[in-house]
C-alpha cells in the first residue's frame, strides 16, 4: 500500500505539470505534408495539436518561385487554419504556418505538396 | 543566465500562492481556532494585521511582476521585441483577443477585489459582515485558480478542454491552502507561543492546519493522478528531456515536504496536543515553526521549477541557435515534426561556409526511429537556387551525418531530411533553416 502510494505520487507530480507537448504542433493537414495530389485544391486546412490564437497565428502558401499563392487573410477557428487558394497551376507549393497556441508559445514550420504530379 | 520571463512568472506564482495562502489561513485556521478562546482576540488581531500585510505586499508583488510577464509573453506571441509591444496594439490584441490577455485582466480585477475584502476586515472593525468571509475564500481561491488559464492547462482541445483546466484550478488551490498558508501559520505560532495563556490556540490551529494541510496533499494528488492520463505515453519523453529532469528535481522536493509535514503530523503535533508541560509544548511548536520555513523554502524552490517548466522551447519551434539540450551555440537547429516522426536537425557551425550536418530521428512519441538510408537537402535563399542533395552516413550513436556541405550565402535556407523507414515507405521532413553571415 504505502509502495503504491509512493509510486501514484510520483506519476501525479511528474505528469501533473502538462509536459513540454502542450504547444500547437501541427497534426496533419489537407492537403497533406509531402502529398501529391491530381486536382488542385481551393483551399488549404491545417489541423494543429493545440487551440490557436487567432490575433497572432498565420499561414501563408507560395509556389515554387516564391510568390504568394494564398488568397490573404486565414480563417482561424479553435485548433483549425483555413487558408483560400488561387487557382494553382501543377506545381509544388511551400505552406509556411506560424502558430500561437493560447498557452502563448510560438512554433512555425513549413511542408510542401505538390499539383499534378510535378 | 537569468530569463526574466522565468523571474516574472516565479514571483507571480509565488506571491499568488502567499496571497491566497494567507486569506485561506485566516478563514479556516485561524479565525475558528482563536473563535472563544482565552486570549483569542489579543492573538488573532497581531496575526490578522501580520497576515493582511503579506496579503497586500503579495498582490503588489503579483501586479508588478505581472506586468512584466505581460509585457514578455506580448513580445514572444507576437515575435517582437519587447520595447516594441507598446507600439502597433499588440499589448491590446493580446489583453483584448487572447486567452492569455483575458485571463490577466481577470485576475487584475480578482486582486483588486482581494484587497478591498482584506482591508475591509481591519482589526478595528469589530463585526464583521457575515458575507466578507465566503467572498473573501471565493476571491483567493479564483485568484490562485485562474494561474492554470496562464500555464499549459490552457489550449487543450475535445474534453481535456474543460477537465484539464478544472484539474489544475484544484491543484492551484491546494497548492496555496499548503504552502501559502506556512507563513502565516509560523507568525500565529510565534505570537501564540508568546504566552502559556494562549498555548490552546496554538494546540487549535495546529489540528486545524493539519487537517488543511491533509486535505491540500489529497487533492494535489488526486488532480496530478487525473491529468496524468493526459500525458499518457509521454513517460519517456519525461526521463530523456531537460523538462523531464526539472520534473524529476521537482518530485524530490515534493517529497521532502511530505516528509517534513509527515514529522510535523505524526511527531511534533501529538506532543502539542496532548502533553501537559508548557516547555514540552514551547519546544514542540519551535520545531513546527522552523519545519513549516523549512517547507517553504522547498515550496519556493519548487514555485521557481514550474516556473521555468512552462517557458521551455516547444519540440517543435524551429530555432537558432537553440538555448537547450546539447545544440552547439554556433550551431544551427531546427526541429522538424510530423505524424510519422520527427528530425532534429543540427547544421554546425550554422554560418556560411563550409559546416557538418547532423540528423536525429525519432518516432512521434521521441523513441528511436530507424531508418535504411537517409538523404539531406538544402536549398539556398537565393531565387532560381537549385537544392544539392547529400546521402548521409550513420554515425556511432545512430544519429545520420553529412560533412563538407558549402553553404554559400546566409539566410533563411530550405532543409528537407528524407528517411527511407522500409522500401516503400519514406518520412519526408522539411523546414526553414536560418544561416548566419560568416565571420
Amino acid at each position: 500500500m504505502r509502495t503504491m502510494m509512493i509510486v501514484a505520487t510520483l506519476l501525479s507530480i511528474v505528469l501533473g505539470t502538462a509536459a513540454a507537448q502542450a504547444h500547437a504542433h501541427l497534426d496533419h493537414a489537407s492537403p497533406q505534408v509531402g502529398s501529391t495530389v491530381t486536382t488542385a485544391p481551393s483551399e488549404v486546412s491545417l489541423w494543429f495539436t493545440q487551440n490557436l490564437e487567432p490575433a497572432f497565428s498565420t499561414v501563408e502558401v507560395f509556389d515554387a518561385t516564391d510568390a504568394r499563392v494564398d488568397q490573404g487573410k486565414a480563417q482561424i477557428s479553435a485548433n483549425i487554419m483555413r487558408i483560400g487558394l488561387k487557382a494553382l497551376a501543377p506545381g509544388s507549393y511551400k505552406v509556411r504556418w506560424h502558430a500561437v497556441s493560447v498557452d502563448t508559445h510560438v512554433t512555425e514550420g513549413s511542408f510542401t505538396f505538390n499539383v499534378g504530379g510535378s | 543566465m537569468i530569463d526574466p520571463l522565468i523571474c516574472a512568472r516565479a514571483v507571480v506564482f509565488a506571491a499568488t500562492m502567499t496571497a491566497a495562502g494567507a486569506v485561506f489561513f485566516m478563514i479556516f485556521v485561524a479565525e475558528p481556532a482563536c473563535a472563544g478562546a482565552k486570549a483569542g482576540a489579543s492573538v488573532l488581531s497581531t496575526v490578522r494585521v501580520q497576515s493582511k500585510w503579506i496579503v497586500w505586499t503579495s498582490l503588489g508583488l503579483c501586479i508588478v511582476s505581472g506586468f512584466a510577464w505581460l509585457i514578455l509573453t506580448a513580445a514572444a506571441m507576437a515575435s517582437r521585441p519587447a520595447a516594441e509591444v507598446f507600439s502597433g496594439n499588440i499589448l491590446w490584441t493580446v489583453l483584448s483577443q487572447t486567452e492569455f490577455g483575458n485571463d490577466w485582466l481577470a485576475r487584475f480585477v480578482l486582486a483588486v477585489l482581494l484587497a478591498a475584502a482584506v482591508a475591509a476586515s481591519l482589526p478595528s472593525s469589530s463585526a464583521k459582515p457575515a458575507w466578507l468571509n465566503p467572498v473573501s475564500a471565493i476571491a483567493a481561491a479564483a485568484f490562485a485558480g485562474s494561474l492554470a488559464w496562464s500555464g499549459h492547462a490552457a489550449g487543450g482541445i475535445g474534453l481535456e478542454a474543460v477537465a484539464h483546466p478544472i484539474t489544475d484550478i484544484l491543484h492551484l488551490i491546494a497548492a496555496a491552502a499548503w504552502v501559502g498558508a506556512l507563513i502565516p501559520l509560523a507568525l500565529l505560532l510565534g505570537a501564540a507561543a508568546r504566552a502559556t495563556a494562549s498555548l490552546p490556540i496554538a494546540r487549535a490551529v495546529v489540528l486545524r492546519f493539519s487537517t488543511l494541510g491533509i486535505a491540500s496533499v489529497a487533492t494535489l494528488l488526486l488532480t496530478g493522478i487525473i491529468n496524468s492520463y493526459y500525458l499518457a505515453g509521454s513517460i519517456a519523453a519525461v526521463v530523456t528531456t531537460d523538462y523531464g529532469r526539472l520534473l524529476l528535481i521537482k518530485v524530490a522536493l515534493f517529497f521532502a515536504m511530505v516528509a517534513v509535514a509527515a514529522v510535523n503530523r505524526l511527531r511534533l503535533t501529538p506532543r502539542i496536543v496532548e502533553d501537559a508541560s508548557p516547555v514540552a509544548v514551547l519546544k514542540a511548536i519551535g520545531h513546527l515553526r522552523m519545519n513549516a520555513a523549512v517547507e517553504a523554502a522547498l515550496g519556493a524552490i519548487v514555485i521557481i521549477i514550474v516556473a521555468a517548466l512552462g517557458t521551455l522551447p516547444p519540440a517543435s519551434h524551429a530555432q537558432h541557435h537553440a538555448a537547450y539540450g546539447s545544440v552547439p551555440a554556433d550551431a544551427a537547429f531546427v526541429h522538424i515534426h510530423s505524424r510519422q516522426g520527427m528530425a532534429d536537425v543540427t547544421i554546425s557551425p550554422g554560418r556560411a561556409g563550409t559546416a557538418s550536418a547532423t540528423i536525429h530521428l525519432a518516432d512521434e512519441d521521441f523513441g528511436p526511429l530507424d531508418a535504411q538510408a537517409v538523404t539531406l537537402t538544402l536549398t539556398a535563399p537565393t531565387t532560381g537556387s537549385k537544392p544539392t542533395t547529400r546521402i548521409a552516413r550513420r554515425d556511432i550513436d545512430g544519429d545520420w551525418q553529412v560533412d563538407g556541405i558549402a553553404l554559400a550565402v546566409p539566410g533563411n535556407w530550405a532543409v528537407v531530411v528524407d528517411a527511407t523507414l522500409s522500401p516503400n515507405k519514406h518520412l519526408l521532413l522539411d523546414a526553414p533553416i536560418v544561416i548566419d553571415p560568416a565571420q
